[in-house]
């Protein structure tokens, strides 16, 4: 029997605003316990919140850049539990009206597009962390992550696949990343997820019961939790078992999930409308404000990178991954003047090995565009031949001169007058009897040989393609 | 209608003796008829309050609270943290 | 006359002419506590020493010719859900009996700033769960005109103690009549500000779309002065009012003239005893005497107001409570086994019965499959309690109630049946739900000896027509209003 898996992502992402979601202590990972914390974060008795409205506005933000409705007229909910890590036993959060909802996003899985639906965006706070020691007989309560902002990001169950779950979660992260409002740094727990799965026959349209699985910590884990459990589905089906609806708990590094709680002793979190904040009313102006500044999105970008300039998924997805390596590559390209490949090779190529040298971003390297579309358009025409184009380009980098100013002042331009590159052959072919006449009694590859000699006695200008055909002509004719 | 006094008090996290239990279940019988007198209202609409908007805090830091201070009531502190019964989930 | 028996007022004046210095005044106060408060038992906390201290530097501060607000040097007392920067906050409540907050509440940053004295902090009923004072873990306190009758609650500390001579003025804090009330039995003034004037910052939560802090007195520019000192938009509460407040006065006998003042008939069924009744319609008739002109109105919904009260309230309190759990702060169980232990232990010793019998209800009405049909429904029918109100006030400036249905009652008289306790609040806990703000202004005695009070409510942000018109009433009546009860 054949099966079909149904996933749903619930995405959580800590925002990265300067101040934490209900007070103003700094949103900053990686201090000292408990010295990023203050009353109202520690839930002191008589303490209140007060709502971030940086929060509300990258939240807005994503929803925008997800084609969510903006519901600008919310509210916020207290979700009541008990658990040490969080301090007032409740975490504000949203229930019944969430900032944002009815959304989507395009993402490409083996360069087709597949649309999957965002059913949500919500405000919530984060909750502290929990230190064990084994050497310790209790547990120690850091609260500095306490009201750490974050938002949830949950989707219709329309994967069918790992590699589509993979694919929604990378462009969820890229464009969190592309909004600047996340890290995304999954080592710091900055961008979590937890995963629902269900199977289904082949062909049904009926879903099966689903399992969700928390702890899952990095988005390979995810697919790994996935085929985990959709096998394990399969299996209890197939041996004419039942799935019983249980939040289970992933362990990676054993690389199987365990039983956490079944829907029965779920539990009854007495959602209600939290008293100390009022009414979220949001201004048209306020969202069309976001809204107009969300630019292209990079799944969006990749798409059209693919159908309008033909590049390959993987160099397009590297280009749209960074923001400035995007905006040089389509700068570059509106000066008309090369073509698209040949743009994106010199980016993802030199480029980017020259970024890694000086460890810096592309704008530190000041690379004006249309420089850029000079030096490849020579390197197009034949002007300069490719290697001294990395010099031309190394040599602009120490001086705001132009690439024909370079070329011209190096005496860099290619030589491809018949006459000056005959008298260059000439001499290489009188030089190498010996290579001619192994070419003649048959060693090919004597040519490459005469034909590096050309290039060195011409200084590197020498056309490489014109003073092959000469010496393949002269060779003949000899 | 019954209340179910002891999921109730399973919930609450406290804790109550068969008596309590009694007690509190005929306390509450007597609460919850008084609430059930209320009129029938329509549900549907939500609790919101758009005439009230809230004013939104700007995302300025204030100066850090010290920790001791965050920490001076707490019944059991160790290397800087408040400390609970070892919880693994 | 002895410094205590001053109104704040009158201390100002004389504060301000230096015919007497704060540091007498403070010390006549804490001698009249020494004196008096092993009957009464107001004070969970007094701070003499530090309430010197402060006296002398405020002393120092005026002779040094520093221009000081009107209540500066003026001895205070706080209720004990109010948070002052260590000096503990108990609630009365085994859970906080070493609290020590480490920041102050809005409201004493504010007291601070006007540069009173505070004396002490006061007994209430347990996380102002009563309206007797007698669910407080640490004492009973007593009501200072007949020490075997509650002073009512849950503020009932901070009524005895303004009634006692024990404080200028006081605050207290009220979610269902917990100021109203007490003030009531007391025979003080007590004001419950409109939601959202005042600053909820460092209450410690009962329900929070209900608790307000407010002011008591033994004269109504008392009231007004203290009120005026703490009212204001604060960033720290989302739910604080923006809007300027006017410069307060006090009515005089002539400025009634032409308002109208609606009587609503629910309150004066609802077993409202004879006496209140007659009391009440009494004060009614002395201000139509002076011009004002007497409505009945009604408000069809009030019956239905104390379920939706205890519903709301009881919801709210119980998430709020949720965070005494032996972690953080407050009551540890010393012996555990495991955390759910510790939760449990610590929550089932460190509440009184009164607390965990609302954190139940209030479990109960939002758990799962009740929530629509409970606390939805309560908060609709808070909006149409709202509605009434407001088309009642484009009829009429003020409403006239009572504010308990009967005088103060003997200690430990209703310990034991809830349910008559909470019908105590049924006059007070409307104006709560519909946000509004009320005074409890005394209006005589009943034949027992004990006072009784009269409850008049106004339109949101309308404080000023509670004070004209309780002005009003203490300009007509020809004994003292508050006189400070002889013990």
């Amino acid at each position: 029997m054949n099966y079909e898996m149904v996933i749903g992502l619930e995405v959580h992402a800590e925002l990265s605003t300067e101040t934490k979601i209900y007070c103003s202590c700094k949103n900053e990972f990686g201090f000292e316990v408990n010295t990023r914390c203050c009353p109202i974060c520690t839930g002191m008795p008589g303490t209140l919140p007060t709502l971030n409205e940086k929060v509300v506005e990258y939240a807005v933000k994503m929803g925008c850049a997800l084609h969510c409705d903006i519901n600008q007229v919310c509210k916020q909910d207290r979700k009541n539990y008990f658990y040490p890590d969080l301090p007032k036993a409740y975490q504000i959060s949203q229930f019944d009206i969430p900032l944002c909802e009815h959304g989507y996003v395009d993402v490409l899985v083996d360069g087709k597009e597949k649309r999957i639906g965002v059913t949500r965006i919500h405000i919530e706070e984060d909750a502290g962390k929990l230190l064990h020691n084994d050497s310790f007989a209790g547990s120690l309560v850091d609260f500095n992550r306490c009201g750490v902002p974050l938002i949830e990001i949950v989707s219709e169950p329309d994967m069918r696949s790992p590699q589509e779950a993979k694919a929604y979660l990378e462009t969820i992260r890229s464009i969190l990343q592309y909004l600047d409002i996340s890290d995304c740094k999954m080592q710091e727990g900055s961008i979590r997820c937890d995963v629902n799965v269900s199977v289904m026959k082949a062909g049904s349209n009926e879903f099966g019961t689903r399992c969700e699985m928390k702890n899952v910590n990095s988005f390979s884990g995810a697919v790994r939790a996935i085929e985990y459990e959709a096998k394990r589905q399969i299996e209890v089906l197939e041996a004419g078992g039942v799935i019983e609806q249980e939040t289970r708990k992933w362990d990676d590094a054993k690389g199987e999930s365990i039983p956490l709680r079944s829907k029965e002793d779920a539990q009854d979190y007495r959602y209600f409308p939290e008293p100390d904040l009022q009414t979220i009313v949001l201004t048209d102006e306020f969202v069309e404000n976001i809204r107009a500044s969300i630019p292209e999105l990079p799944n969006v970008k990749v798409a059209r990178y693919l159908r309008d300039y033909g590049l390959q998924q993987i160099d397009a997805e590297q280009l749209a991954d960074d923001p400035q390596k995007a905006a040089l590559f389509e700068e570059v390209l509106a000066e008309k003047k090369c073509t698209p490949k040949s743009v994106c090779n010199w980016i993802l190529g030199d480029i980017a090995k020259l970024m890694n040298e000086k460890n810096c971003t592309l704008a530190d390297l000041s690379i004006k565009a249309s420089s850029l579309a000079s030096l490849l358009s020579m390197i197009e025409s034949g002007a300069i031949s490719n290697a001294i184009g990395k010099k031309v380009f190394d040599l602009m980098q120490e001086s705001d001169k132009s690439p024909e100013e370079i070329v011209k002042e190096n005496g860099f331009a290619q030589i491809s007058d018949e006459g000056a590159l005959l008298e260059i052959v000439k001499t290489v072919l009188t030089a190498n009897e010996k290579s001619v006449s192994d070419y003649r009694g048959g060693k090919t590859n004597a040519l490459g040989f005469l034909v590096g000699q050309c290039m060195k006695a011409s200084k590197g200008k020498g056309n490489p393609a014109k003073m092959k055909e000469l010496l393949l002509s002269m060779i003949k004719e000899a | 209608m019954k209340v179910d006094v002891k999921r109730l008090a399973k919930l609450a996290r406290i804790r109550i003796s068969e008596e309590q239990e009694v007690r509190y279940e005929q306390q509450m019988q007597d609460i919850i008829e008084m609430v059930e007198k209320l009129p029938p209202l329509e549900s549907r609409d939500s609790l919101v309050d758009p005439d009230h908007p809230m004013t939104l805090r700007k995302d300025v830091p204030s100066a850090p609270y010290k920790r001791d201070d965050i920490l001076k009531n707490a019944p059991q502190v160790q290397a800087g943290c408040v400390v609970v019964p070892k919880v693994i989930e | 006359m002895e410094l205590y028996n001053q109104t704040a007022a009158s201390l100002a004046k004389m504060l301000q002419n230096k015919e007497c210095s704060s540091v007498e005044a403070t010390q006549s106060v804490l001698d009249r506590i020494a004196a008096v408060e092993d009957t009464v038992g107001a004070f969970v906390t007094v701070t003499g020493e530090e309430a010197l201290r402060r006296a002398k530097e405020i002393d120092d501060r005026r002779a040094a010719g520093e221009e000081l607000p009107p209540l500066a040097g003026v001895p205070v007392a706080i209720k004990d859900n109010i948070c002052t920067k260590d000096v503990k906050t108990t609630c009365s409540s085994k859970m906080l009996e070493n609290f020590v907050p480490p920041y102050n509440a809005t409201v004493m940053e504010r007291l601070n700033r006007e540069g009173t004295v505070m004396v002490g902090k006061l007994n209430m009923d347990e996380f102002a769960m009563g309206s007797s004072c007698e669910t407080s873990y640490f004492k009973k306190t007593k009501n200072p005109h007949n020490p075997e009758y509650v002073p009512g609650g849950s503020s009932g500390g901070s009524a005895a103690a303004v009634a006692a001579g024990e404080a200028f003025v006081s605050l207290g804090s009220d979610t269902g009549g917990s100021i109203r009330l007490p003030a009531s039995y007391c025979g003080v003034i007590g004001l419950k500000p409109t939601y959202g004037s005042v600053s909820r910052y460092g209450l410690v939560a009962f329900a929070s779309s209900l608790d307000q802090i407010g002011p008591f007195g033994r004269c109504v520019a008392d009231v007004a002065m203290t009120y005026s000192a703490i009212c204001g938009h604060d960033p720290y509460d989302a739910t604080s009012a923006n809007r300027a407040y006017p410069q307060f006065t006090v009515g005089g006998a002539g400025d009634m003239k032409g308002k109208v003042i609606g009587i609503p008939k629910e309150y004066f069924g609802l077993g409202v005893s004879a006496e209140v009744h007659d009391r009440v319609m009494k004060a009614a008739e002395l201000f139509e005497k002076n011009g004002a002109v007497l409505k009945e109105v009604s408000l069809p919904s009030t019956p239905y107001a104390l379920s939706a009260y205890y519903i709301i309230s009881s919801a709210e309190a119980s998430s709020n409570l949720a965070r005494f759990d032996g972690v953080k702060y407050g009551y540890r169980t010393p012996e555990f086994e495991n955390l759910t232990d510790l939760y449990e232990k610590t929550r089932s010793e460190g509440f009184g019965d009164e607390v965990k019998r609302r954190i139940l209800l209030g479990t109960f009405v939002l758990s799962s499959g009740y929530y629509d049909a409970y606390y939805k429904r309560a908060k609709l029918l808070q909006k149409q309690i709202q509605q009434e109100f407001s088309e009642t006030f484009s009829s009429c400036d003020l409403l006239l109630t009572p504010t308990g249905t009967d005088t103060a009652f003997r200690l430990g008289e209703k310990e034991s049946d809830p349910l008559s306790m909470y019908a105590n609040d049924i006059c007070t806990v409307t104006v709560n739900i519909a946000g509004l703000p009320a005074i409890s202004v005394p209006c005589g005695n009943a034949a027992n000896g004990l006072p009784v009070g009269m409850q008049l409510i106004a339109p949101k942000f309308e404080e000023q027509r509670l004070f004209t018109a309780a002005g009003c009433y203490e300009a007509l009546t020809e004994q003292p209003l508050c006189p400070v009860a002889s013990l």
